[in-house]
């Protein structure tokens, strides 16, 4: 891996362990009612800063936190045209079945290819630093996947093309 | 448009069916391929060994003129076929441009019996590889010792038109490429990058030199814009003397017909490709999230648990809660005895009563009569 993906990964790893001190606490607007308030936004005392982690212009990270839970958005590299298309379609295809995930929201945040929302149940019911270690590897996993597909489709079309041009042969 | 496969698959296996029939039998099949293309085959028990096969297909126009039925090479060229077993029945049937009348008899029982039956198949392919391959050798000289090379345009299905150029040492080949999603356009454009590169390396040096370029080449100023307006750009083969001479005249002049059939069809596998590749993905990403949080025990947990409950719901069905409720189990054997005499309970609690020995200190409880 680059020292600067590593870097990177380091940045967000770090952030997301500080931020990661969730807990129960209930709607101060709804008896009853326990929502995220990171997506709610309905008391700016409940909310921390939100972080912006950024590698590069097209490749960046937005932590944002709250009392009860935690959205994570990450914008993922595309070079070229290819790699935007492979990036969008994987990344719906993901985000379509988000409920495989739990932790992932089924709408990207604006502005970003993919967002996560960590609550402070899913604190509890699974491990925190493993479910941390899970977002950093699922990074490092789209990165990769992305250009693997990339070189693919590329292998396969250079075949494709061989195999045509040879028959003029 | 035309197919990868020469004969089709369908005509091949009604006519071998037919072939290898024992009795005579009357069949009537139509069959309708690349929406535009319609065979019929007709046999009747009074004509043994005789089928008779109609087609229509799309006639290749060169975009001004529109020509209606078959011209005098492309009949020479479906006779030539096997001329001992098909003939030209004139005039065609009603909604048809050619009819084949087809003598299975004089087709040898043997090894050959197939490969005929094949060539019968293709004849589709043979019509219009015989169109391309005709305009390709009788182009205009004059325009040619003139100067001018004036683009012929080639349409065999309407959104796919491309172009022929002939000028004095090769022939230009110009695809105009059209894609309805953004997505194909993309893999289209790579796929053409690779076409390029691939026939500029020493593997397919021999293999006509492409191009592709975002705009219209030079060659085809002058033509209409609507023609010209193009999302996937524009596909150029030279080719020259050496691909069109011999046996390789029909090869090539396949794979232009091919060519856009065969873009399609790449964009299309890719797509699938990239599918089926997410697919499984997916899954290791989420047995990576299950190890990571150890969701996967307590999700064996909950199955254990919920199989017990259901052990419990089982035994606790709506038939068992009635049984005990109404003690339905003591009534139902009551009714299922097998002489039931009236009032004998009282005859026998009277008269065949056994003596009971019992304790001074005991309670009698007095019967009523």
């Amino acid at each position: 891996m680059a020292s600067s993906v590593r870097l990177y990964l380091t940045c967000i790893r770090n952030t997301l362990e500080a931020a990661m001190c969730l807990q129960n606490f209930p709607c101060q607007e709804v008896e009853r009612h326990n929502k995220p308030e990171v997506e709610m936004k309905t008391s700016p005392e409940l909310l921390l800063n939100s972080v912006v982690i950024c590698r590069n212009e097209a490749e960046k990270c937005l932590i944002e936190t709250s009392i009860n839970s935690l959205r994570i958005s990450l914008k993922v590299k595309q070079a070229d045209e290819l790699e935007n298309i492979l990036t969008k379609k994987f990344l719906r295809f993901l985000s379509m079945r988000a409920e495989a995930f739990q932790v992932l929201r089924r709408k990207p945040v604006q502005g970003y290819d993919i967002s996560f929302l960590i609550t402070n149940y899913h604190c509890e019911e699974m491990q925190k630093h493993k479910l941390i270690d899970f977002i950093v590897q699922f990074m490092e996993d789209i990165d990769k996947e992305i250009s693997e597909l990339k070189l693919s489709m590329n292998t396969r079309g250079r075949l494709v093309a061989t195999e045509f041009l040879k028959q003029f042969i | 448009m035309a197919c990868f496969e020469r004969a089709s698959p369908a005509l091949k296996q009604i006519l071998l069916q037919l072939y290898r029939a024992d009795k005579p039998v009357a069949v009537e099949h139509h069959l309708h391929e690349f929406g535009s293309l319609q065979y019929h085959i007709q046999s009747y028990v009074s004509e043994a060994h005789h089928v008779y096969l109609s087609i229509s297909t799309p006639i290749l126009s060169t975009g001004s003129s529109i020509l209606y039925g078959f011209p005098h090479y492309t009949i020479e060229t479906v006779k030539g076929i096997c001329h001992e077993v098909v003939q030209i029945v004139e005039p065609a049937k009603t909604g048809y441009q050619l009819t084949l009348k087809l003598d299975f008899s004089k087709i040898p029982r043997k090894k050959d019996a197939v490969k005929i039956i094949t060539d019968i198949s293709s004849v589709q392919a043979v019509i219009l590889s015989s169109q391309l391959r005709e305009l390709l050798k009788n182009v205009n000289d004059q325009e040619i010792s003139q100067g001018t090379y004036k683009p012929i345009k080639l349409v065999y299905h309407p959104n796919e038109p491309f172009y022929v150029v002939k000028q004095p040492a090769k022939l230009t080949v110009v695809f105009p490429i059209r894609f309805k999603e953004h997505s194909d356009i993309i893999i289209a454009k790579a796929f053409f990058q690779e076409l390029v590169d691939v026939g500029n390396s020493g593997a397919c040096a021999r293999a006509p030199p492409c191009y592709w370029s975002p705009i219209p080449p030079p060659e085809l100023r002058g033509e209409s814009m609507k023609d010209l307006s193009t999302n996937g750009g524009f596909v150029s083969f030279e080719i020259s003397a050496r691909h069109i001479e011999g046996k390789k005249l029909d090869k090539t002049v396949w794979n232009l017909l091919n060519f856009n059939a065969l873009v399609k069809y790449h964009v299309k596998c890719t797509k699938g490709f990239v599918q089926r590749r997410m697919r499984s993905r997916l899954q290791s990403l989420v047995e990576a999230l299950q190890q990571h949080t150890g969701m996967e025990e307590d999700h064996n947990i909950a199955k254990v648990k919920g199989h017990r409950r259901m052990k419990k719901l089982i035994k606790f069905t709506r038939g068992a809660i009635l049984m005990k409720r109404w003690n339905l189990r003591n009534k139902i054997k009551r009714f299922r005895s097998r002489i039931r005499i009236r009032g004998f309970k009282k005859f026998q609690r009277r008269w065949l009563k056994l003596p009971s020995f019992t304790s001074v200190t005991s309670y009698h409880k007095l019967e009523k009569f």
